[in-house]
């Protein structure tokens, strides 16, 4: 390495590699592209909980619909299998799939790394907790692809939830429970009578969804 | 409950609504005993700010009486009286911990609105759009407050209502607005606005050490209250005033330490770019007005202080940027930091050093409320200050 800039007191090694492929060799890599029928999202925030907590919440699967949008249901079927049931329901719609998950890496306090097996959803994923710059807070990157073409992809956006906001929601409310113990909520609060389009403004608003019931137990 | 709620662009209406229930563990519910209607209130009344929805209730000025807590609320019990910070703070995540609160990371359930606006979201927001939060606003009987272990200020002395129920926005709002124009001791400081928020900018600038305080408005009655503590004001209304020079014949030609805009998004010019921006707006090529704003820039000594508590929606045009380069000035602004301020200014308020109340001119109650909205938006009936009592007839 170049001898050029010798004082800087807090720099970090520079990392080789970091979470969810975000960073190779030194260099940023931005996500991975839509495409062959499969789309992409890479998602991140900082939690102020350490990554040992973050991990046992993440891996505690059963627990999952606490804090995952529309997940009805988990059950832990083995040491790495759990079955999972998916709900969304509104006025319009009431539509259950289900699917089988298999955890392909679990490294306790840094990673954990799964795929479904057979069902209705064909998606995988890898979560990552590292420290973040300087150590003060926990970095929690997702990456999760999902084997759907962009049309379908296009049409669950005008329905309900796209997948790809569902998992950067579901980070948030992961966050939110972490450092707080809830999930902030407004459904079931008064308000006056509605006009002709509120149903439309809602769904654009992601009103629609149902905010996870989130945990009274706080991680830290 | 009676609730105020939006109607649609420049119709509020008094509804019977459900009341509002607990519905996480850091809830509170709160019976209202005094609200108010705040400046900022109005760029909802006027359909400045997207993604209201009919049915919304509004308000987030409000105080009351603790009905009840949620099982995580230990620091507060029924029969407490509290006043409530208009934007609502987690306390644990990175931001409250840097005790910048308004950009709590975990309050907004609509986050990704936000995030598509700005980048980011900052706080929930009481009755201030979905995209703030969606949250009902206190103009009603009851209120819920999340996270009432963080926000609300227990009132323990016999303070009426009135002198206290401003700590809920305008007068932290008008204090960070001089804290953050950076007042050193005997500067020279411009209000643009002698609204609510520009009445406390004004004083809190002297509670800071200014020692003299310029007061820029067009209505007679709120330029008199600028003078009764202790401002010189500047009528821009009237024929041959111009801003600019004024500001610079009262500063020896140096311009003021700082500038403070309390005006914001729809600020009224009585120049030809007024009549720009109007156009503009009306045909959405810009969503602000900001002809103070712009005035500020233009006006502020070399390497002083803008600091802007004024609200600013969206995109700005002919913002003059270039002076602000050229100067080397700096730019303060934000949704209050409420829960820094709070305990502090009631010190104040108990130790007498101010009484908030001076600014009220109406007392209403929920029903008169929405006539009032026009008189405040039109600036009627020497409007300075509406308080509404939602429980009296």
């Amino acid at each position: 390495m170049s001898e050029a800039l010798r004082e800087k007191p807090n720099a970090e090694q520079l990392p080789e590699s970091a979470s969810a492929g975000v960073i190779l060799n030194g260099r940023y890599l931005p996500p991975p592209e839509d495409k062959d029928g499969k789309i992409w999202i890479r998602t991140s925030v900082l939690i102020q909980t350490e990554a040992e907590q973050l991990y046992e919440m993440w891996r505690d699967v059963e627990s999952a619909p606490l804090w995952q949008e529309q997940i009805a249901r988990v059950t832990r079927t083995g040491e790495k299998t759990s079955h999972w049931v998916m709900r969304s329901r509104d006025k319009e719609n009431d539509k259950t799939i289900e699917w089988n998950s298999e955890i392909l890496a679990d490294e306790p306090g840094c990673r954990i790394a799964w795929r479904s097996v057979g069902g209705d959803s064909d998606n995988a994923g890898e979560v990552v907790f590292e420290p973040s710059p300087g150590r003060k807070a926990t970095l929690v990157t997702v990456l999760q692809e999902f084997r759907m073409g962009k049309l379908a992809n296009a049409w669950e956006t005008v329905v309900g939830r796209n997948p790809k906001q569902a998992v950067i929601e579901n980070l948030r409310h992961f966050k939110a429970l972490a450092e707080t113990g809830e999930i902030p909520r407004t459904e079931g609060q008064p308000h006056g009578p509605r006009g002709t389009i509120a149903g439309i403004k809602e769904s654009v608003y992601g009103e629609k969804i149902a905010t996870p019931p989130g945990l009274e137990r706080k991680a830290s | 409950m009676k609730a105020l709620c939006w109607m649609g662009s420049g119709k509020v209406e008094v509804h019977s609504v459900s009341d509002p229930a607990i519905l996480n563990p850091h809830d509170a519910i709160i019976r209202v005993t005094r609200t108010a209607i705040c400046g900022s209130d109005l760029h909802l009344f006027d359909g400045f700010i997207p993604t209201m929805e009919e049915g919304d209730i509004l308000g987030h000025e409000f105080m009351g009486i603790v009905e009840e807590v949620g099982k995580e609320v230990n620091n507060l019990q029924r029969g407490d009286r509290v006043v409530v910070p208009f934007t609502i703070a987690c306390g644990n995540c990175g931001f409250c911990q840097k005790k910048l609160w308004s950009a709590c990371d975990n309050t907004n359930p609509n986050a990704h609105l936000m995030e598509a606006a700005y980048g980011y979201s900052g706080s929930g927001l009481f009755g201030y759009s979905h995209m703030m939060g969606g949250y009902a606003g206190g103009q009603a009987q009851y209120v819920r407050v999340p996270f009432a272990n963080v926000g609300p200020l227990k009132i323990e002395s016999d303070l009426p209502d009135e002198k206290v129920l401003f700590l809920s926005d305008i007068f932290p709002t008008g204090y960070m607005a001089a804290e953050n124009a950076q007042i050193r001791e005997n500067d020279t400081v411009a209000v643009w606005g002698c609204g609510p928020v520009g009445q406390f900018a004004i004083a809190s600038a002297f509670m800071l050490g200014a020692a003299r305080v310029i007061a820029i408005d067009r209505f007679p009655e709120r330029l008199e209250m600028a003078r009764s503590i202790g401002a010189i004001t500047v009528d821009y209304s009237e024929e041959d005033v111009s801003v600019l020079t004024a500001l610079k014949d009262l500063t020896g030609g140096s311009g003021p330490d700082s500038c403070i805009d309390a005006v914001g998004l729809e600020a009224h010019s009585a120049q030809l770019q007024g009549l720009y921006d109007k156009v503009k707006t009306a045909l959405m090529l810009e969503t602000d007005r900001p002809s103070v704003l712009r005035q500020a820039i233009q006006a502020v000594r070399k390497g002083g202080t803008v600091s802007v508590p004024g609200v600013y929606g969206g995109l700005l045009d002919k913002v003059p940027f270039g002076a602000a380069f050229g100067k080397g000035i700096t730019m303060k602004m934000g949704q209050t930091n409420m829960h820094n301020y709070m305990k502090p200014l009631l010190r104040r308020i108990e130790q007498g050093q101010i009484d908030p109340s001076y600014i009220i001119s109406h007392r209403i109650s929920l029903e008169q409320a929405p006539e009032m909205y026009k008189v405040w938006r039109d600036k009627k009936e020497n409007v300075t200050k509406i308080v509404i009592d939602p429980w009296a007839a």
